[in-house]
């Protein structure tokens, strides 16, 4: 065991005064040194050579005990825009609703901001109901917007995308029924 | 007013004149700093907490605003704290002038340009867009050359020493000066396109990689160790005790100028960086703590026998909290850097509180309990308001915990809620903007803690102040701690 002594070196004035003891180094702070040395050179070693981990290993087992635990259910809640209810009931159900989750990206006015606005004539996903719905339920996730299926019902997926299509038939002029209508374009 | 000090040391017979000139100049540029870096850190906290303060106008919005905050307090602030107590010290260390008035003159004027210029061009939006290394080409240009010339004035200085034993703060400046002109030149390789404009000779990964091996020793070299060599001049000299240890010292200087280089990839994990780069970063920071903590051991050692006084001087008290808070931020940074702590807390706010916690806690008390000592030293007077200076201390450690707590608080729940699932294996918290505006509170409290910080230097500055421009006060001779 290293012990104080308090012994001055007698450098005081060489350091303007400053002295310094001939203290030992604190073996608790030696000891705390080794072992992080140590354990840099084990866990270095357990990573990548016993072990052999990796990012891309971890991600995939995370992902395949996510998979046993929920596994990936036949797309249920898709819905068709066959049963889709545009009726005012529902969109003014809508229009609360995308106060409440849209409006922060798409804009108070459906004017757009972060995300794209639905007063134009562009659709970058596609504009027809089927493609308006699709988009609500998976998102984009890439470019941040989150598939909103799992977080909105069913019925409340429903009722955004026809507020959606309303507000974009009133700014556009296209009907509606050729929005939900199967297989129409949109008119140029 | 110059100083006269008369060699005691074997070999000396001849009488200095220290240049303690540029020591005041340095001293009131860090203290205008101080309050101006501060100044636009508050408001800046008050931008994250309430909009409307980004006054809708570019220049005024956050984005222009934090890279200039985060270049005021480091490069300004900091920056001349260090020019200050190094121009101080180094004189009275080495028993000799500085080697040329006018290297410290171009030196003084130079930096000072420096920072007005990038207070103008921040603002513009003109930027590489590098943390902490924002500024355009001619300015990086500028700051090569200013660099140069501290550099040859400090080199200089060395080599007519008039002592053969080179104290450790000696050691600790020497590290500053030598990695930041590497990092510094290596970070900044750019070609240049236009007067403003530039673009970086290294790309992607590369980029990345050179830019945090330059970003975590700027906390390293820039943040640390010259801090480190203030503390063992200003900490003794404030205490009037030997420094613990000798051996310590030696010992955790060179731990920490060999770990630091290595662990810059810390700030990449979980990145495309290769998973070996990761863990070298990882485990290198790591080892960093133990020669960490051999500064902070001998600075709380070196006060053994003084804590009587510690009670009483808040130049004291200053300094012990400052040391803590070193020695709190340096574990808590290894802490951060193991990947599984780190995929919690990286993009939060933890890291704010981990930053402010080295940054408001050991920089910016460090540097305020040398200052009070300082001041006193140079221009021979007692402080105005002594009581004031203990004020400034609660204020501003109360201001610290506030923030730090505050982000702690922040970051943990953020990282908690973008990670956590429900029971269907979604996303417990799908809605990002949700968890965004949970933060509102923390929010305003760590504006709160920050303008407690931002009080107590200003009553620092006016204390400073009056104590310059009031009437004759003069010191007592030799130590001269503030009565409180
Ligand atoms: C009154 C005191 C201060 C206040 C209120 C304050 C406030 C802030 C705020 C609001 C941010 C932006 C955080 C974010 O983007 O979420 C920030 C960033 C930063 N501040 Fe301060 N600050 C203060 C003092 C200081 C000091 C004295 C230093 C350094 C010596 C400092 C260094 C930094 C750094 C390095 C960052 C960037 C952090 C990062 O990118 O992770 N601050 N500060
Ligand atoms: C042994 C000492 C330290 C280690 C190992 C360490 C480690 C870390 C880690 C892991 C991060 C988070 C990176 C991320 O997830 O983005 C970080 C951020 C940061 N630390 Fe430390 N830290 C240490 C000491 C300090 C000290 C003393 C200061 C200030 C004086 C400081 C200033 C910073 C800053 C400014 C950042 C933010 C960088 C950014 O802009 O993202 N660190 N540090």
């Amino acid at each position: 065991m290293s012990q104080e002594n308090d012994r001055l070196l007698g450098h005081a004035d060489e350091a303007d005064g400053i002295d310094e003891y001939d203290n030992p180094l604190p073996d608790w702070w030696v000891g705390l040194f080794w072992l992080t040395i140590v354990w840099a050179i084990g866990y270095s070693l357990h990573y990548h050579v016993i072990a052999n981990r990796s990012q891309e290993r971890a991600l995939a087992n995370e992902m395949a005990a996510a998979e046993a635990r929920w596994p990936a259910e036949e797309a249920a809640t898709r819905m068709s825009a066959a049963e889709l209810d545009v009726t005012d009931d529902a969109i003014s159900r809508g229009r609360t609703l995308y106060g409440q989750y849209c409006v922060a990206c798409h804009g108070v006015d459906q004017e757009g901001g972060i995300g794209p606005s639905f007063l134009d004539t562009e659709w970058i996903h596609g504009g027809q109901a089927d493609d308006i719905l699709r988009t609500i339920v998976e998102g984009v996730p890439a470019k941040g917007m989150v598939p909103w299926e799992g977080v909105l019902s069913p019925t409340q997926i429903n009722d955004v995308a026809a507020f959606v299509i309303s507000r974009h038939s009133e700014a556009t002029g296209r009907p509606i029924a050729d929005i939900v209508g199967e297989g129409a374009d949109p008119p140029p | 007013m110059e100083r006269v000090a008369t060699g005691t040391g074997a070999g000396v017979s001849e009488t200095t004149v220290y240049d303690d000139q540029i020591v005041k100049m340095f001293f009131t540029a860090t203290t205008v700093w101080a309050l101006v870096g501060m100044l636009v850190g508050v408001i800046i906290a008050l931008q994250l907490a309430w909009w409307p303060a980004n006054l809708g106008l570019p220049w005024t919005t956050f984005g222009r605003l934090r890279p200039l905050h985060t270049n005021a307090v480091i490069f300004a602030f900091a920056g001349n704290v260090c020019f200050t107590g190094i121009y101080h010290s180094t004189q009275r260390l080495l028993k000799t002038r500085m080697y040329s008035d006018r290297l410290s003159r171009v030196h003084f004027w130079g930096w000072q340009s420096i920072i007005v210029a990038a207070a103008i061009t921040l603002p513009l939006g003109m930027t590489q867009s590098k943390e902490y290394a924002e500024l355009i080409w001619p300015i990086d240009v500028a700051i090569t050359l200013v660099w140069v010339a501290f550099g040859v004035n400090f080199f200089g200085t060395l080599a007519r020493r008039k002592v053969k034993h080179l104290y450790v703060a000696i050691w600790f400046y020497m590290s500053f000066v030598i990695t930041i002109a590497v990092l510094h030149i290596v970070n900044s390789l750019v070609i240049p396109a236009t007067l403003f404009r530039s673009y970086p000779i290294y790309a992607g990964l590369t980029d990345a990689l050179v830019q945090w091996w330059y970003g975590h020793n700027a906390v390293g070299f820039f943040l640390t160790t010259p801090f480190l060599g203030l503390m063992y001049y200003y900490l003794p000299r404030a205490a009037q005790r030997p420094v613990y240890s000798y051996r310590l010292s030696i010992v955790h200087f060179w731990g920490l100028v060999f770990l630091y280089i290595w662990a810059g990839p810390h700030h990449l994990l979980y990145s495309a960086l290769p998973d070996w780069a990761q863990t070298v970063g990882m485990v290198f920071s790591i080892m960093l703590l133990a020669p960490s903590w051999g500064g902070m051991l001998n600075g709380l050692l070196t006060l053994r026998g003084a804590w009587d006084r510690v009670r009483t001087d808040p130049i004291l008290k200053f300094m012990v909290v400052a040391v803590s808070f070193y020695g709190m931020s340096t574990f808590e940074g290894p802490m951060m850097s193991i990947r599984a702590v780190n995929s919690l807390a990286h993009y939060t706010n933890w890291v704010i509180g981990h930053v402010h916690s080295g940054a408001l806690g050991w920089v910016g008390m460090i540097s305020f309990g040398m200052m009070y000592w300082m001041i006193q030293d140079i221009w021979k007077r007692k402080l105005a308001h002594p009581s004031w200076a203990t004020h400034h201390f609660w204020l501003a450690t109360i201001g610290i915990v506030l923030y730090t707590v505050a982000m702690w608080a922040a970051g943990l729940m953020e990282g908690l809620q973008w990670r956590a699932l429900n029971d269907a294996g979604r996303l417990a918290h799908p809605i990002f903007l949700d968890i965004t505006t949970r933060l509102e509170p923390f929010l305003w409290l760590r504006l709160l803690g920050g303008t407690l910080y931002l009080i107590g230097a200003i009553m620092m500055a006016v204390n400073f102040w009056q104590t310059i421009r009031g009437p004759e006060r003069p010191a007592d001779a030799a130590a001269v701690p503030a009565a409180a």
